[in-house]
């Protein structure tokens, strides 16, 4: 009987202490309103809240409160877009708490734009910003010549390279993928155990930054309607690319995001890495060890007359459609992508090489750079360089978490013997146009 | 249930028949009255756990918040008619996914009903000791949630945490429990781990239903313990059967758990492995509801269609064998 009493309590208990919590949280509203009427009006800040996965945003948060007395942004950390920030975004939307402020990367930013959750944000955009961001960063997130975010940082993609082993091998740098392609045959053959690079079953963006890279237009928005060919020639030629090393057996083919991954990389088992401005960086704090191994040098060209890069990464900036100060979030979006201080802050949480979109910031970026990882190289400069031949005009689709997924899923079948490259790529628009279609879009499909 | 009400209601008819029209009258409204309130509950729970939910979805399927062209203008809710089931049928990852889910059924099915009536066949014929020890051996893994079950036997078939796979690699047996081939007979071997042992219960309580004098009279007749198994037991356990393979049936279309939790560790099963998983991929990560409520429609219609056909198929079968 006593324990039966006990447990009744502890029930009354726990039934009792989200009411509590319930109770509690009215009296805070119900505190906050007199105080804030009783002040002068003007005086009281502009409240803009801001959702983010990326690291230093604390702290660039923090750095604009303390120079901000109109406008204070109050902050929360969400989990990545894949590990659940973006459903997170999608379902407060829904429900019509979405936060002012919304970090959403480059590849997901249509489908937020189509989704209502970002909005349309041509007119707060003055010309002074949009002088300031590299245009075909801006060209990613503009959509019938309307803007649906802003760009932080613009990721092309680059080669790094383990320099000690590239000399213990005697191999140079491959400025072509023909010599890129040669080079992972020499490998193999001088180091049976290593391979020159892995490519990455669960990598649609690396595949679509290649595709990307060699003039492929997966999407494109002509004529009003989403024109979807995900298998065009120059894509084709990629899967082809691709397809060969792994028949050779010239590349690792496993997923990025794995132990076996880490084990290849820490092992020196993989010699290049093939990924975005700001690996740099996360290299730097995933294996401090490797200090003075690794050289970075541009990605290899399909034309060394006229070369071109895709990008990989990166993240814009949103403002929602619930925002009820558009104005204000927009000042503090500006700031952030624009304002040194904004950068400097961010930086002080840690180890980046995320390129700014905004040219001025690049200084700031190598300024704060610990060069001694790449053995003194000045990478900013090569990310510069890089960053101008991004080849414009790239648009993502509606759905691309989705699309990425499917093609992902036959990546992943292709070390088993099923299918090949170009079929994931074939599988991925079959699996993407009834969506489209579903959703009530026009659209048009095209192999060539 | 329906069988039970209808007892109640009619086992006092004949009685209440006799007496005035008006007694009569007062006696048919009080049955009525408890007849309703007994009832009640049932098309209460009827009602708001499965007529509003399969209402909505057919809703949503009809319907979409839309906008022209490239879609970035304002929304709107329009009716569209068929086109989100138009598309979930030419989808090409939803229709691999119902054929995934055929060939587990196809699997699946004739094991569990085998495997479950084998094991009860065997405790009633007394070979089995420690009866009751077999018995509760075997049920506790019913008791299991599905997806602790997923949990530890996800821990089994992941390559290096697993013992399993260590003890193989040991007598240099390499086992990939999540391959491309594997992978089906691996959720197979959960499912089964976790049903057996409830359905072989129903066939063990079915069987202590069969009549002594049946099995006597058939092993005065000669009949073997496997032959009164077969041809005496089993025939007489035979709605039993039915039923099992029927609500095995049903669970087996909604595969959802069990391949959810291992494609964290394995990439051959992917987002949209079965109609169940794509319905949550369709509604969580591509925000497409009209889509998801149209594949959950269709899913519906197929799991319904699917019974429907295995009552009438065994229904004409034994009424042909009665006629026989």
């Amino acid at each position: 009987m006593p324990g039966r009493h006990r447990r009744r309590s502890v029930l009354a208990a726990m039934a009792a202490a989200p009411l509590a919590g319930a109770l509690g949280a009215c009296s805070g509203g119900a505190d906050d309103a007199p105080s804030g009427s009783s002040r002068t009006g003007a005086k009281k800040p502009v409240r803009v809240t801001f959702w983010s996965a990326l690291r230093g945003s604390q702290e660039v948060v923090d750095a604009f409160n303390r120079t901000h007395d109109r406008i204070q942004v109050d902050f929360q950390q969400i989990p990545s877009g894949g590990q659940g920030g973006y459903a997170k975004l999608s379902n407060a939307a829904r429900a019509g708490n979405a936060p002012d402020v919304a970090t959403i990367e480059y590849p997901q930013v249509p489908g937020f734009a189509i989704d209502g959750v970002a909005r349309d944000i041509t007119d707060l955009v003055d010309d002074r910003l949009r002088a300031r961001l590299l245009p075909q960063a801006f060209g990613l997130t503009t959509f019938q010549g309307r803007v649906f975010s802003v760009p932080l940082d613009v990721e092309p993609m680059v080669m790094h390279y383990r320099a000690d082993l590239f000399d213990r091998y005697g191999l140079h740098v491959p400025r072509t993928w023909d010599e890129f392609a040669d080079l992972a045959r020499v490998v193999r053959r001088k180091a049976p155990e290593r391979r020159l690079v892995l490519f990455p079953t669960d990598g649609a963006t690396q595949f679509a930054a290649y595709s990307w890279q060699a003039g492929a237009q997966w999407f494109d928005t002509r004529d009003g309607a989403w024109n979807v060919s995900l298998a065009d020639a120059p894509t084709r030629r990629v899967a082809a690319y691709w397809q060969d090393l792994i028949d050779r057996d010239d590349v690792f083919m496993n997923a990025v995001e794995s132990r076996q991954s880490d084990a290849q990389i820490g092992n020196g088992l993989v010699l290049t890495r093939l990924s975005g401005a700001w690996d740099a960086g996360a290299q730097m704090n995933a294996r401090p060890g490797q200090k003075g191994q690794w050289r970075i040098a541009p990605l290899p060209q399909w034309d060394t007359a006229r070369p071109a890069v895709g990008t990989h990464g990166g993240s814009t900036f949103a403002v929602t459609k619930d925002s009820g100060n558009p104005e204000a979030a927009m000042e503090f979006i500006a700031w952030q992508v624009s304002h040194p201080d904004a950068l400097r802050a961010r930086l002080s949480s840690g180890t980046s090489s995320q390129y700014p979109a905004a040219s001025a910031l690049v200084a700031v970026g190598r300024e704060a750079f610990d060069r001694s990882y790449y053995g003194g190289q000045d990478i900013y400069t090569l990310f510069e360089q890089e960053a101008e031949k991004i080849r414009d005009g790239w648009v993502w689709g509606p759905r691309m978490t989705a699309t990425g997924r499917v093609m992902q899923d036959s990546f992943a079948r292709v070390p088993a013997g099923r299918g090949t490259l170009v079929d994931a790529v074939r599988a991925a628009q079959d699996g993407t146009m009834p969506d489209l279609r579903a959703l009530g879009l026009s659209t048009t499909q095209h192999s060539t | 249930m329906t069988a039970t009400t209808e007892h109640t209601v009619r086992v006092p008819a004949p009685r209440a028949a006799a007496p005035s029209a008006r007694t009569r009258r007062t006696a048919r409204r009080r049955r009525l009255g408890a007849a309703g309130v007994l009832m009640a509950p049932f098309f209460l729970l009827l009602t708001t756990v499965f007529l509003i939910p399969v209402g909505t979805a057919a809703y949503l399927s009809f319907y979409s918040d839309d906008q022209p062209g490239l879609g970035f203008g304002p929304e709107r809710t329009v009716f569209v008619g068929l086109r989100s089931y138009a598309a979930v049928l030419t989808d090409p990852t939803f229709l691999g996914g119902l054929g995934t889910v055929a060939l587990y059924c196809l699997i699946y099915i004739p094991l569990m009903v085998a495997g479950a009536l084998l094991l009860a066949l065997l405790l009633d014929s007394g070979v089995v000791r420690l009866r009751a020890f077999a018995q509760l051996g075997l049920f506790l893994p019913h008791a299991v949630p599905g997806i602790i079950a997923a949990l530890i036997w996800l821990y089994l078939y992941t390559p290096g945490i697993s013992p399993v796979i260590d003890l193989f690699a040991r007598a240099d047996i390499t086992v990939d429990f999540l391959g491309v081939h594997t992978v089906l007979p691996s959720i197979v071997n959960i499912a089964l781990w976790s049903n057996l042992g409830y359905n072989m219960v129903v066939f063990y309580a079915a069987l202590q239903a069969v009549p002594r004098e049946v099995i006597e009279a058939a092993v005065v007749d000669g009949a073997g313990p496997v032959r009164t198994a077969l041809q005496v037991k089993t025939p007489l356990v035979r709605a039993s059967v039915v039923m099992v393979a029927m609500f095995t049936l049903i669970w087996a279309l909604q595969l959802f758990t069990e391949p959810m939790l291992l494609s964290q560790s394995s990439p051959m099963i992917n987002s949209r492995f079965s109609p169940s998983m794509y319905i949550y991929d369709a509604a969580f990560t591509r925000n497409n509801y009209s889509l998801a409520a149209a594949a959950s429609v269709v899913l519906l219609l197929c799991t319904i269609a699917l019974s429907y056909g295995v009552t009438r198929l065994t229904s004409r079968n034994s009424t042909a064998e009665e006629a026989r």
